[in-house]
Order: C-alpha cells, then structure tokens, then sequence
C-alpha cells in the first residue's frame, strides 16, 4: 500500500538575476496505490511521474505534503529492500561493475545471503552475462539488472518506471506476466508505462496526471466505460447515402470515412442493423469498435500535454471515483 | 556486537524486528568495502599509488644517502615513506574521492539511497570506508617504503620510534587528505571539479604560491591544506605544530560539514 497526500514538489529555475520562476512539478497529488492490483501510472512526459516515485522513495524532498509505504516514510526504514523494491532508471548502475557485485552490494546492506543474489538473477534470465561489467549490457539486460535488484528483498511493494523500455517482444511479455503475477500474490505494483497497449493488458487500477496534477484516479473498467459513451459502429454497405440519411433521421451522428464506410456515434451494432434491415440496404461489414486506453488517455492528457501547448489550461475534466 | 544487540531490541519493541543503527552502520560500512573493491579504478589507483610511494620514496631517499655533499647526521629511513606519500597520496586521495563522485555521475546514487534511505548512516560509511582504506594503505606503503630504502642504503638509520613516528605523521596526513576529498567529492558531486579542487587545495596552491615572490600570496599558500601536509610530512615551511594541525583539521571539518550537509540535506542526483 501506497498512500501519496497533497504531495507537492516545486523547483526554481533560472538564475536569480532574471527573477526566481519556481516550476511546480508536482502539485498537491493525492492518491492510493492498493495492494494486490496492479495500478498504471500514466502521463505525458515532464507530468511528474518520475518525480513523484523518487520522492516517494525518499530521494527527493517533497516541498509539501507527505508519501507512506506500507504506513511508513520510506527514509525511515531500516530494510528498505524488504518493503519496496523499485526499478527508476535502469541506467543508474556503475558501468565498471558486475551485475552481480551490483546486487551483491544491495544484499550486502540488508544482510540478504549470496543464494538469494543468484536466485534473482535466474528469474530475471540475466544467466552468466551478471559476471559481465554493466558498461556491456544491453538497454533491455539493464532492466532486467534492474527488476533483480527490486525484487531482491521480496517486498510487498514494488515501483516500476518504465520497466518495459528497451524489451524486445519477448521481453516486454515476461515483464507483463511477471508484474501480474506480483500483484495476484498480494502485493503492491505501481507501472508507469508510456506503452498505452501494454498498460490495457496489464493494469487493473489506472492513475493519471498531467501538469503535476490527478487527472483520473480510477479502475481500469470505470476509465474505459466512461468512453463507452462514445463507442461507435461502423457499417460498410453498397448504398451509404441512404443508411446515412435514415440514421440521421433517428438523430444519429452519422460520418463517412475515406475507406467509404460510415462512422455511427453512440449507436449499437444491433441498432444500425435494423435501420438497414428496415431500409433493405445490404450490409457487408458491421462492427462496434470500443476506444482504446490509448485514446481514453489522449482525451484525458490532451489539454495538458507540457511540451506541446504554450498556453497553461485547467486539467481536463476529472473522473474521479 | 552488544551493542547491536541492545539496539536491536529497542527496535523490536517499536515497529517489528528491524536491525538497530549499529548493525546498520556495519552492514553498510560492509556494503561500502564491497562497493570499492568491485571495481577496477580502486585498484588502479592502489597501484599507482604503489609504484610512486615505494618507487620515488625509496629511490629519493637512497639519492639523499650517497649524495657526495655528504651530510653531517645519518638520515633516517623514514623519509622515504614521507617523500613517498607527498606525491602518491593524490593516487589515495583520487581513490577516496572518486568513490563517492563517481555514484553521481553514474546516477547510481538513487540505488544506493534506495538501500540505505538513513542518509546519516550512509555519511557515516561513505566518509569512515575511504578514508580508513586509503589510511591503511598509505601507511603500510610507506612503511615498505622505509625498509626498501633501509636495505638499498644502508647508511640509513632505521629505529623503532622513528618509524612509529613517521607513520603516524603519514596516518595524519592522509586522513586529513581523505576526509576533505570525500567532502569535497560530496559536495560538489562532479568528479572533474571535485578532483580539481583537491588537487589546488593539496598540491598545486601550496606549491606554486610561495614561488612567486608576491608577500600576499605566500601568506594564501600557507593557509591552504596542502602546506599543512608538507609541513607534517618534511618540516619545511616555516610553522609551528599548532598551525599544521589546525590546517589539517580545520580545512578536513569543513570539508566533511559541507558534504555531510550536502548528502543529507539535498535531492539525490
């Protein structure tokens, strides 16, 4: 369990001389990170998501407010392993050293025996390459180097920024089912993905900022159901003129696509198939089509998405439970 | 040992059984020790420091023996392991020094804050583990320094009390050295401007300002760290005990308060 409370971080940027300007980078989050789910958090890039595990973590200072893990401020602990293990960069390694050793020394502070080390390292699949210096590793052995080291002390809760960068196919597979099968033991993972397919399959608990600031605290099913509002048909038939004009008639919003076919917003496939039926158009494709997370999230993020806009505006619409 | 055990219990009795501060502190001076060893450039630099303590020591103090300009007393050994460390402290110094910059410039500073989030006890092993491998290992080159000179000439005397003696002023010179290496390097962070401002402080200031000529700035070359450290090691700039030693300590204390305040107080990165 995670619980953030009015977490805020402020930094100042630029010289005194041209006037302090202080960037607030995280402002005023509070959320919960539940155990035995998995919870993605998301965001455009600069929305505070790195900031908020590190400060999470204790490696930066909160200007405001507080984060507990598992009840406890993180730089209280004595075994910080044995609570929280967590995976932020995996470039953050001594290129000089083994990936071994690296998990030797993390062993080392926690008086975690040698066997526990080579345990890890099997199941991340790092094999012989830990006797290998890390200056030779690969971005996706990085990560997997990375994930041993979280996972070395057995903790209950487990923080992951983008474990999923740099993994082929094969990879980024293991780390879904790995992550999944934390979480059905029980325990707490907290994913930031930038992979909007790869979060769909594998988060149950969705948290979302832009600017520094919660857009959506929510189940994955309540995320995605609030788009069902806009689900849409799209029907491909011979005539489209006359279906078109007969689902306007039922005040439906009724657009063309340039593939020919026709876009039916906010109607079931069952209903566009009875306007044909009655209509006696023929109908040769007819499918609902459900928006993807990746489209729920840009209509989430998309007025808040830092490095794209100049203007500042309010965080979209918030779907809060 | 008692007292890790007493601490233990007081912890117990707060929130679980978490290890006290004591068997914290070993396991990450533990933790500290494996750090340096797993990588080459500590033992880069153990080697170079090697080469010029024993190498320049013993061969300049078996120069100062058979120089034809005879001196009047017999020299004593020792000042092979002194002249020695003058110059290949700064392979102990980049030792010490480059342990703590290097877990900043490879960002490998968030792990480590990660296992040991008590950052005073992370202070403590991260000054204690460099300084005290660096001390040992430049006394105990030294000290081969000293019988390597001894048996080359042996027109050099060798006693007891001289060599404690040295080695102790060697110990209190590298200590000192160490400590505001490590300050500096956890202050500053950067591993070029932590180096850079060792090696002004401790080699380059206190050597080039007296040759100048200009009242204002031998009188800066003498308030530097580094002429405390020639002044311990061969006497030679005019200052009494008091004056070195408080160069030593002071200049080392506020080293070790800024670094200390540094890794205690500001973000990691």
């Amino acid at each position: 369990m995670i619980q953030v409370r009015g977490l805020t971080k402020e930094y100042g940027t630029g010289s005194t001389l041209r006037g302090a300007g202080v960037v607030r980078a995280v402002d005023d989050l509070t959320f919960d990170v539940q155990p035995g789910k998995v919870t993605g958090f998301l965001g455009p890039n600069g929305a505070g998501k790195s900031t908020t595990m590190r400060m999470v973590l204790g490696l930066d200072r909160p200007t405001a407010g507080s984060a507990l893990v598992t009840g406890r401020r993180f730089g209280e602990l004595a075994e910080p392993l044995r609570v929280a293990g967590a995976l932020l960069d995996a470039g953050a390694v001594h290129p000089g050293r083994s990936g071994r050793d690296h998990l030797r020394v993390a062993a080392r502070t926690h008086g975690i025996p040698l066997r526990r080390v080579d345990d890890v390292i099997d199941q991340v699949g790092l094999g012989p390459a830990a006797r290998r210096r890390v200056r030779g590793y690969s971005l996706g052995m990085r990560q997997r180097l990375g994930i041993a080291t979280a996972l070395i002390g057995d903790p209950a809760v487990l923080l992951f920024d983008e474990p999923m960068n740099g993994l082929d196919l094969d990879g980024v597979r293991w780390v879904r089912r790995l992550v999944r099968g934390l979480a059905d033991e029980g325990r707490t993972v907290l994913l930031s993905s930038h992979l909007m397919s790869e979060m769909e399959q594998t988060a149950d608990h969705l948290v979302i900022i832009g600017r520094g600031r919660l857009i959506a605290d929510a189940s994955m099913q309540e995320v995605m159901r609030r788009e069902d509002a806009q689900r849409q048909v799209r029907v491909r038939t011979p005539s489209p003129g006359d279906l078109a004009g007969a689902l306007r008639r039922r005040r439906l919003q009724v657009h063309p696509t340039d593939e020919g076919d026709l876009l039916v917003e906010g109607a079931t496939a069952e209903t566009v198939g009875d306007v044909a039926l009655q209509l006696g158009v023929a109908v040769h494709r007819l499918t609902e089509e459900h928006a993807s997370l990746e489209q729920v999230y840009l209509d989430l993020t998309g007025d808040t998405v830092q490095y794209r806009v100049a203007s500042a505006p309010e965080p979209a619409e918030l779907v809060r439970r | 040992m008692t007292a890790a055990q007493t601490a233990d219990r007081t912890a117990t009795t707060a929130a679980g059984p978490e290890p006290g501060t004591a068997t914290l502190l070993a396991r990450t001076a533990a933790a500290e020790w494996l750090r340096l060893r797993t990588v080459r450039s500590t033992w880069w630099c153990l080697l170079a420091a090697a080469v010029t303590v024993v190498g320049i020591g013993a061969t300049a103090a078996f120069d100062e023996a058979t120089e034809p300009a005879a001196t009047t007393a017999a020299l004593p050994a020792t000042i092979a392991g002194e002249f020695g460390v003058l110059l290949g402290q700064f392979g102990l110094l980049v030792l010490a020094l480059v342990a703590v910059t290097q877990e900043h410039a490879s960002g490998s500073i968030g792990p480590t804050l990660q296992w040991t989030p008590r950052r005073g006890v992370l202070l403590a092993a991260r000054v204690a583990v460099p300084v005290v491998v660096a001390t040992v290992a430049g006394v105990l080159l030294a000290l081969v320094a000293d019988v390597a000179a001894w048996l080359i000439a042996p027109e050099l005397t060798l006693s007891a009390g001289e060599l404690a003696g040295s080695l102790g002023r060697v110990a209190a010179v590298l200590v000192a050295g160490s400590v505001l290496a490590v300050g500096v390097g956890l202050l500053l962070r950067s591993t070029a401007g932590a180096l850079a401002t060792v090696f002004l402080l401790q080699l380059v200031l206190p050597a080039l300002l007296p040759g100048f000529g200009v009242e204002w700035m031998a009188d800066l070359g003498e308030l530097l760290p580094g002429t405390g450290a020639v002044w311990t090691l061969l006497g030679e700039p005019d200052m009494t005990a008091a004056q070195a030693a408080a160069l030593l300590v002071g200049w080392s204390v506020a080293a070790l308060v800024a670094g200390g305040w540094s890794l205690l107080r500001r973000d990691a990165s």
